[in-house]
């Protein structure tokens, strides 16, 4: 056990070694890594973000069934029962005439929209919600063809084909995110392998004199595998940082197009677990592009 | 630990009727058959040409023979795997005409890198290092590059990193091709050293000089054949 943490000892010194002989293109190396993390780590923050508002959809859907004019309003708590036992009904809100009234005045603007007519134009209607098994379309198609059935009912409303429209719309950011990440580690990856195999060609004499004294293949092999994993970890953790500085400049400067896409819902960074994976990512693809600058290589 | 590996003969090296070709019909060596005794010194010399390099190559597995058995302390070099060769390396110290010294690490440094392969402890790899340095005469010059030593100097340094581990086998290229007469018998010297320590040591070199001044065990290529076997009396001058 100590021989063994002896021999890593030596061949992290030997990596250090290797990363100060070859400063420049290792720390072109680690930039090219931040810089490919930044963009796929900007794409994933946009994609955790649109998801959080999808979840936040999903949770807040609500179906509104519009009553004809001139539904008997005593009638309306009966109409609201009998919606109730609809499979996967969770709550039922009973808005009447004056109710919607007092609401849209309440809105911004609503009041002066309001002023020139006379009497009340906005129709009594049943706000439905739910239950969290049936905010699927399935559920969907219960309720809507249930409420078909019923009498006084004018018009069903549901932000459905929106939210449908929003969650392709972040599939594609998110497929996108995955096409832009593939080309950018592959091109990482590649950038990344030139570099070690740079390292290995300048330090040839001492791998040869290494071979002359009976260093193991992985022995020599494991300091350019380190280099390559401290480039890419330090390539996430710059990356890391340029994204929370970048997101903390931008947000505040894009707050009226944020709440265009996030609504109420306040824009976050990433989590502990996510930021995990960035690093991780980073380490991994300097492991990687040094691994494959080692193929086919013979101390 | 050298368990398996335990050579427990007296001849760590021996050769049987051994050939290797680099291009079809043309050999450069031919049916070369020997043996040499544990911690004997043995010159090998010839003309440049004669195959002396090729031999060195062979005992140290960076070439297989193309045809013939060779043992290197109990191994048979044509099968061995390419993951064994390290491990037989250990046990084989080599010094070149050229000295092949990393110039950017000091003279402690070089030497310890055998060390170091092993797993060595770095104290225990720095107190090694000393007393073989002191050995040399070089341990005032332990943190000095080796740019700034003289031939003979690097050369000690080579010799140095090959003795630090304690090898069974040293093998010598050409060691004091770039040195001038005294400095090549102070080298010698030091491989003489390690021949009475028990290193079987083979030196190559086309230096008759050395070889009338040291009485050892001479053997002479020509076209790569082993035209001479001399057992000389070792009463060196």
């Amino acid at each position: 056990m100590k021989r063994v943490a002896v021999i890593l000892a030596i061949l992290g010194r030997s990596a250090l070694r290797g990363l100060q002989s070859a400063a420049v293109t290792a720390a072109i190396a680690t930039a090219t890594i931040a810089i490919a993390l930044f963009l796929v780590g900007a794409f994933g923050l946009v994609v955790v973000n649109m998801e959080g508002l999808l979840d936040r959809f999903g949770r807040d859907l609500q179906i509104t069934a519009y009553l004809e004019e001139g539904y008997d309003a005593n009638a309306l708590r009966g109409l609201a029962g009998r919606v109730a036992t609809v499979e996967g009904v969770y709550s039922v809100e009973v808005i009447d005439k004056d109710a919607a009234l007092e609401r849209f005045r309440a809105m911004s603007g609503g009041a002066a929209l309001l002023g020139g007519l006379d009497g009340n134009p906005l129709p009594a209607s049943l706000e439905i919600t739910l239950d969290d098994a049936h905010r699927t379309n399935e559920g969907l198609e219960i309720l809507t063809s249930a409420l078909d059935g019923l009498p006084g009912i004018d018009e069903i409303a549901h932000g459905q084909d929106w939210i449908e429209g929003y969650a392709r719309a972040v599939a594609l950011v998110r497929v996108s995110g995955y096409a832009l990440g593939t080309v950018l580690s592959l091109a990482t990856l590649l950038i990344v392998a030139n570099t070690i195999r740079l390292g290995v060609y300048s330090r040839k004499d001492e791998l040869g004199i290494l071979a002359l004294v009976g260093a193991s293949r992985t022995f020599v092999r494991t300091p350019f595998l380190i280099e390559g994993t401290l480039q890419g970890a330090i390539g996430g953790l710059l990356a890391l940082l340029l994204l929370l500085g970048a997101f903390q400049v931008a947000v505040p400067q894009l707050q009226y197009g944020l709440t265009f896409f996030l609504g109420s819902t306040e824009p976050r960074f990433f989590e502990a677990g996510e930021i995990v994976r960035l690093l991780l990512g980073g380490a991994g693809l300097g492991l990687g592009g040094s691994a494959a600058a080692l193929i086919g290589w013979r101390s | 630990m050298r368990g398996a590996w335990e050579s427990r003969d007296d001849c760590p090296v021996r050769m049987y009727r051994v050939s290797k070709s680099y291009i079809a019909g043309s050999a450069a060596l031919r049916d070369v058959s020997l043996e040499i005794r544990k911690g004997e010194f043995v010159f090998l010399t010839g003309q440049s040409g004669a195959g002396k390099t090729t031999l060195l190559d062979l005992l140290f597995a960076a070439e297989r023979p193309s045809e013939g058995q060779i043992l290197m302390l109990g191994r048979n070099i044509a099968r061995l795997r390419g993951s064994a060769i390290p491990a037989l390396r250990r046990r084989v110290g080599v010094v070149f005409q050229d000295f092949k010294l990393l110039q950017g690490r000091s003279v402690e440094e070089n030497v310890r890198i055998t060390l170091d392969v092993v797993g060595t402890p770095r104290r225990e790899a720095r107190s090694r290092v000393f007393n073989m340095l002191r050995q040399v005469g070089l341990q005032h010059r332990r943190y000095h590059s080796p740019e700034s030593l003289s031939g003979g100097e690097q050369q000690r340094v080579a010799i140095a990193r090959a003795l630090v581990g304690e090898p069974e086998i040293l093998l010598a290229d050409e060691p004091t091709g770039n040195l001038d007469p005294d400095l090549s018998i102070e080298i010698i010297e030091l491989m003489l050293n390690a021949a009475t320590r028990g290193t079987t040591v083979i030196v190559a070199t086309h230096d008759h000089a050395l070889l009338e001044r040291y009485h050892r065990r001479t053997l002479r290529l020509e076209a790569g054949q082993l035209a001479e076997d001399e057992a000389r009396a070792s009463a060196d001058l």
